[in-house]
Parts: structure tokens; sequence; C-alpha cells
């Protein structure tokens, strides 16, 4: 087995990208923060705030309640662990580094992955204001992933169509893209799966409309109430990481050109993956930055309904019309 | 090593602790504990060579009596034994989980009466699944089918203290031994048209001459032993003779018995006897309906259970409803590569369902020993005072579900991805029935993993008899799981075409006849 090539090369890339993007992330919610200070006539904190909130939290005395099992520490580290693993598996401008046939299946299953240890952690706290939370945020997931599921399948099914070597990988968007198909009827298509993706990323980060399993008013930070210090750093990382990781798959499905050119190898990846931080930044700001600002957030009746009679709706029209050309 | 030399002895081992359980009780408790584990134990080095033996030479025939079982005439007269790989790979777990649930029963039933019955019982249960697993005589398999209810039926109704067990047992006893008696009308016909009981024999008999007596044999066969695999609409039975078994009992019943007298049974009788004298198709869509029924009733009733064993039971019924779905598929697609597939599937799922269940049962077993209760509204918080216990529900509840990291997960997609090839209603319907299987466990882990009530404060883990196979299990759901594909690969496709190949399992036993 050809060691370097199996196992030192995708370990060194994979700790590269988690380098990387954990500085992009965090930077990015300084710019995020800095940005929506900015739309309502504030100053903002300085952009490299994050990284100072996050120093601040790693050396502050962390707090167990006496009620919380192992789950409760363990949380925290499975989820970052997890959000780590899904870097590997997430089109981050090239092929991701462990591609291969059928892997959106595992990336879906790790991002909801990661939902449901921050919801084991919550109810491990033992507290009743975490419980709410994590139940709010469980009802959202089962909601929010039907939508998208069923749009990602169809894009790469759709995809698949026009010749890849390795259907249904996270890896196929640099071979062939949704606006490739030509048709005016996928055109449309794809438009109505851009705004359920949109969507989407919005409920999976958890801004605007879908502020809902955090709701600071009404049950006091809900997932998180409990956790402080060095367990509540790990959380807010894994949650920017996660923006980064939902985010860099919309940008992946719609907006996947390069700008490498003529460059090759190592080089071009790393134009390719400044180039896609620029895209993630832009759609998060969009998608965001504006939809928190503007926004209020619904009650988690309210959030589901929309998810369903909406978001899913559309999802199933925007599929069904791209699908149509091949079925008819 | 030989697999002729050591196939006796897997019944023989068994067998001779069981007969002398009494006299070894004499000597006291000690005596009989340490003899119930080295029984099972060498039964279980036994499987394991015996396992091993089959994968690496193939079928394995055995004669009781003569070396050959032809005599003077040119077929066969005397009882036969024939083990194929999958029959291999059931004596492989039932003897792993017979073990595990002995060593366990040291802790677990340290406060009953009458334990030298137990371990007589638990053993005979234990030789009438691998008398099922290795026989190729029809008769013969009645009565291994036979023995083993019986056993169960008396373990169910162990504490016959409490009015629950017996209840369950009565139940479980009247309508089991309906469905033994169809299995026996039917051995009864085929014997009547046919004047053969070895089933390879049979199976040559029956190509040359299929008639409507074969039919309506198959049809008792298929009516008795969907009820003996716990299929819906004759699963209830299973749901109350959980609640009532010990844990150890409870274990055994939904990881083994459901399997092998059920099953297995069905499987080799299809396969190894009726092969191409009936329609496959229509067979395996009769197989697929029942499968449809049970996934979705078994799965949906366990979401709603409050006593945990009751949504252990009920969880059973839906696994049952996978495995027969592989089973029906296998049939319905024979000699495709979806056939294949599913009935890989089918077998991968046997195997660890058997496994991951055993896991679950002994849990609850735990939990119930610990703190008096089943009534899971009570059981809040437990991750705090047996974090041990708990965090091994976790893998088991996640293998179940079909995590990757798992074993659940290469057995299950095997099935769905046959059935979404086959006809992707049934791969819908199977998603359905995960849907609700997920629900129903999550349901557990949110329970276990709240904030703690005072009933759990005092409640610690689990001394080491009953906590080590607890761990040894957890291991092999992880382990298992870490190669999926290489264990389908070397394993359970081989199995499978081993199955298919009806002429190799006849001219194994008529040989040069």
């Amino acid at each position: 087995m050809d060691v370097m090539g199996s196992i030192v090369y995708p370990i060194a890339g994979l700790l590269g990208l988690y380098g990387f993007v954990s500085l992009a992330s965090l930077l990015w919610e300084g710019i995020d923060r800095k940005l929506v200070a900015r739309m309502q006539r504030r100053v903002g904190p300085p952009l490299i705030q994050p990284f100072y909130d996050f120093l601040k939290l790693m050396s502050k005395e962390t707090i167990v309640p006496n009620t919380a099992n192992y789950m409760f520490r363990a949380a925290p580290v499975l989820a970052l662990a997890t959000a780590i693993a899904l870097l590997a598996y997430t089109p981050m401008g090239f092929t991701p580094i462990l591609a291969s046939k059928g892997d959106v299946i595992v990336f879906i299953y790790l991002l909801a992955l990661i939902s449901f240890f921050k919801i084991v952690g919550a109810i491990s706290s033992g507290s009743p204001y975490a419980k709410i939370g994590a139940a709010r945020e469980a009802t959202i997931m089962v909601s929010r992933e039907p939508a998208m599921m069923l749009a990602i399948f169809a894009i790469m099914w759709r995809l698949g169509k026009l010749g890849v070597d390795k259907p249904f990988s996270m890896g196929i968007f640099y071979q062939h893209n949704i606006w490739e198909i030509g048709t005016p009827m996928s055109f449309v298509g794809a438009i109505i799966l851009l705004y359920v993706f949109c969507v989407w990323l919005a409920s999976e980060i958890e801004v605007g409309f879908f502020n809902i399993p955090d709701a600071e008013e009404e049950i006091a930070e809900g997932l998180l109430v409990e956790y402080s210090g060095r367990y509540l750093a790990l959380l807010k990382l894994t949650k920017a990481l996660k923006a980064y990781i939902a985010a860099s798959l919309v940008v992946a499905i719609f907006f996947p050109w390069g700008i490498a050119g003529h460059l090759t190898g190592l080089s071009a990846d790393v134009v390719n993956l400044l180039f896609h931080t620029l895209k993630v930044f832009i759609l998060l700001f969009v998608v965001g930055s504006v939809f928190r600002a503007v926004t209020g957030r619904l009650k988690i009746t309210q959030a589901v309904d929309f998810l369903w009679k909406n978001v899913f709706l559309a999802s199933l029209v925007g599929s069904l019309l791209l699908a149509m050309e091949v079925i008819m | 090593m030989n697999g002729h030399e050591i196939l006796p002895y897997l019944i023989i081992i068994p067998l001779f602790g069981a007969f002398s359980m009494p006299i070894v009780n004499l000597l006291g408790r000690k005596a009989r504990e340490a003899w119930a584990v080295i029984i099972t134990g060498a039964t279980l080095a036994v499987g394991s060579a015996l396992f091993y033996s089959v994968w690496e030479n193939g079928i394995l025939v055995y004669t009781l009596g003569a070396k050959s079982p032809l005599g003077q005439a040119n077929f066969p007269i005397r009882i036969v034994w024939e083990v194929d790989l999958f029959g291999a790979i059931m004596v492989l777990m039932v003897t792993l989980v017979g073990f595990l649930a002995v060593v366990y029963s040291l802790g677990y039933m340290k406060h009953d009466t009458g334990l030298d019955k137990y371990y007589t019982l638990i053993i005979i249960l234990e030789l009438g699944m691998l008398g099922i697993a290795i026989t190729g005589d029809l008769f013969n398999f009645y009565v291994f089918l036979e023995i083993m209810s019986i056993a169960s039926y008396a373990l169910v109704a162990f504490r016959n203290d409490t009015w629950e067990g017996i209840e369950a047992g009565i139940k479980y006893m009247f309508v089991g031994s309906i469905a033994s008696s169809f299995i026996l009308l039917g051995i009864a016909l085929l014997y009547g048209q046919y004047g053969t009981l070895t089933m390879s024999y049979l199976a040559v008999k029956l190509a040359q001459n299929p008639t409507v007596t074969a039919k309506v044999a198959l049809a008792l066969f298929i009516a008795g032993l969907l009820f003996k695999s716990g299929a819906s609409p004759v699963h209830m039975w299973l749901a109350d003779a959980h609640p009532a078994a010990p844990s150890s009992i409870s274990a055994m019943l939904s990881g083994l018995v459901i399997k092998i007298g059920g099953i297995y049974a069905l499987t080799r009788i299809l396969f190894s006897i009726y092969g191409h004298s009936v329609s496959m198709k229509t067979v395996g869509w009769v197989i697929i309906i029942f499968a449809c029924i049970t996934l979705i009733v078994g799965n949906a009733m366990a979401v709603i259970q409050n006593d945990m064993k009751r949504l252990l039971a009920y969880s059973s019924v839906g696994q049952i409803g996978y495995i027969l779905l592989g089973l029906g598929i296998g049939l319905a697609a024979y000699g495709s590569q979806t056939g294949e597939i599913a009935m890989a599937g089918a077998i991968y799922h046997t195997f660890n369902h058997a496994l991951m269940k055993a896991l679950l049962s002994l849990i609850a077993g735990v939990v119930i020993h610990q703190l008096g209760t089943r009534d899971l509204n009570e059981l809040s918080g437990l991750a705090k005072t047996m974090p041990k216990t708990t965090f091994a529900f976790l893998i088991g509840a996640a293998a179940i579900i079909g995590m990757p990291p798992l074993n659940g997960f290469a057995s299950k997609w095997l099935i769905y991805e046959s059935s979404a090839i086959f006809n992707p209603i049934l791969g819908a319907i199977a998603i359905i029935g995960t849907a609700f299987c997920t629900a129903a466990y999550v349901k557990v882990l949110y329970t276990f993993f709240g904030r703690p009530n005072e009933r759990v404060m005092k409640a610690r883990d689990p001394e080491g008899s009953m906590l080590w196979p607890i761990i040894i299990l957890a291991v092999a759901i992880v382990v298992m799981g870490l190669f999926p594909w290489q264990i389908s690969d070397k394993v359970m496709i081989p199995a499978v075409k081993a199955l298919e190949n009806q002429l190799a399992y006849i001219s194994a036993v008529l040989g040069g006849a």
C-alpha cells in the first residue's frame, strides 16, 4: 500500500484545512459582527474579537453541574471531532480529500451528527432549559434536513447523468455543475433549489427566523445554558466550523467555478481555496448577516410549518423541474 | 482440524453438560456455575473451530452410525448432519451469545431459586438451536425445534412466582405448540408423499415430482416458522415473553431463538429443499408481504412503549422484518445480483442483530437488576450513576439504528440497496421502518441522559460477571463495524453462494449415488 499517498498526505491535508478553516471561520464571525453593527449604526467589535473570545473562554474556569453525566463533557469534544472529520468530505474549491463513491451520505450524516452531539450534551446537563432547547433543535433538525436531502440527491443524480467517474460523490460538482444543463426548465429548477439551500443554510446556522434553539430571551441560551469555559469555547468553534462547512456545500453546488486557470497542483488548490473562502463569505453575508439583521425569530411551530409547507415543497418542485428532461 | 471429528461434540458437550447438571449440582452452587460456564465455553470453542473448518473446506456432512448415509441402498437411510457456511455462521452465533448469556446469568440470577434447573434448561436451549443449525434431516430438525421450543417455554415461565411469567409462558406455549404441530403435519405430508426425511434426498424427489401435497406442506412450514420467528401478525407472544423472561433468556430469545427456529429454518427449507421445485417468485412475494407488515408494525409499536423490555421486544419484531425482507427479495430475485446482495444482507443482519439485541437485552437486565423497574419514565438520568452501562446502550442503539462506524450499517445497507433496486416502494418501507426505530431508541437515550431522579441516584454499575458480557458484545459490535465490507465479501457472500447452490448441498450427501 502506498503509505504516503493514502495515509500521510490526507492527514497532512486535513490538518492544514482544519487550521485554515478554524482561522477563516472565526474571522468571518468577526466580520459578521462588524457588518451587522454597521447596519445598525454602531461601531462594533474589532475584527478579531472572536479570537479574543475563544482564548478568554479557554482560560476561564469550567463549571460542571452536579446533575450532569459523562456525556456533558464528552459531547463538545465529539461535536468538534465530527466537524473536523467532516472537513475531509467538504468540497472547498477542489475535490474533497476523502472523496469516494457515495460519500454524500457521509457528509449529510456527519453534519447531522454534530447537531445530535449538541443535543445529547444539552440533555446530559440536566437543566430543563437546555432540555427545551434540545427539543427545539431536534424539531428543527428533523424539519430542515428532508428538503436539503431531496434537493442534493436530485442534483447529484442529475449531474451523474452527464457522466462522472464517481457518482454521488462530493467531488462531482467540480466536474459538472447545475447551470451546465442549460435548458430553461432546469434553470428555473436550479433557481428554486438555490432558494431552498439558502433557507436551509440559514436554519443550519440558526440565524434570523431560525434562531430558535438558543433563544436567549425565552429559555436563557437554550442548548448551551449550562456550558462554560473550555466546553463552551469548543462548541463555539464547532458552530463556526459548521457554518463554514454548510456554506461550502451551497457554494460548491451553485458557484463551483475556480480561478486557478493555468495553475496546477498545490498552488492551484491554494488559490481555489482562497477564492472559495471569498465566495463562502459573500454567501454568509447574504444569508447570515443580512438575514440576521433584518428579521427576528419565528415561533417553533411557525418555523416547522415554514420548513415543511414552503421549503420542502419548493425543494420538491425544484427537483422535479431539474429531473424533468431525464424522466420524460 | 478435521471438521468431521469435531462436529459431534457440538451436540455431545451440551447434552452431557445438561444431563450431568443435576449431579454436579449436589456439589453446591459454585460447582454448578463453573460447570455451566465450562460447558458453554467448550461449546463455543467447538463452534468456532467448526465455523473455521466449514469456512475453509466447504460443506460438512456427518452420518450418524456409519461412514456413509447410504448403507446398502442407493438412497440415504441414516440421519445426516449437514453444515454449510450459513449453518456454520448460525452455530458460531449461538455458541457465542449462549456463552455470554450464561456468564451473565451468574450475577443476574443470583437471587432466584431452582438454578440447577435454570442452567440445565439454558444448556438444552442452546443444544436445540445447535441441532437445528447442523441437521440435514427433516424429522431430526423437528425434534431439535421442539427441544428448543419446550426449553424456551419453561425459561419464559421460569419465575413462576410472578403472574406475568406464568401468563406469558402459557400464551407462548399454547400458540407455539400449534405452530410446531403445523410443522409436524407438513413433515408428515412430505413423508407420506415422498417416503424420505433426508433434506437433500427429499429435494431430489421434489424436483422429480412436484405435487400439490408438497405445496400444502410448504404452506404449513411457512406458517409455522413465521410464527416462531415472530413475524407480524403472529408476533404477540414475543412482546409478552420478553418482559416476563429473565433478561439472559430474553437475550437468547430475541437474539437467537427467533432466528434459528424461524429465519434459519425457513431459509434452509426454502432454498435447500424446495429450491427450484416451486415458484421462487411467488414464495418470495409472500415473504415480502409479511416482511413489510412486520417492519412497520414492529418498529411503530416500539415507539409507543414505556416498558423498556417491551420496547426491545417490538424492536426485535421490526428487525426480523428487515431480515425477512432480505430473504424475500433473495427468493423473488433468485439468481440475480440483487437477490444475492439481499440474501447476504439478511444473513449479515441476522448475525449483527443477535449481537446488538443480546447487548441491549443484557443491559435492560442490568437496569432491572439494579433499579427494580422497567418503566422508562422512572429511569431518567441513568447515565449519571451507571456510565458504563449507558455507554454500552448508546453503542447498541446506534448499531441497531444503523449508524456508520458500527456493524448494523453495512447489513442494513445491503438490504436497503437491494430493496431499492428490486422495488423502490420496498426500499421506502424499509426507510420508514428505520425512522420509527430511530425515534424509539432516541426516546430511550433521551430518558437515560436526562436529569437524574431520586430512584436512579442509588444505582451503580453492575458487578464483573454482568458487565463483561456487555463489554465483549459492545467491542464485537465496534470491531465488526470497522471491517464491514471485508466480512461481507469473505463470509456473507460465500454463505449465500453456498445456499443458492442447491446441487452442491444435495450431492454432498448423495455423493456418488
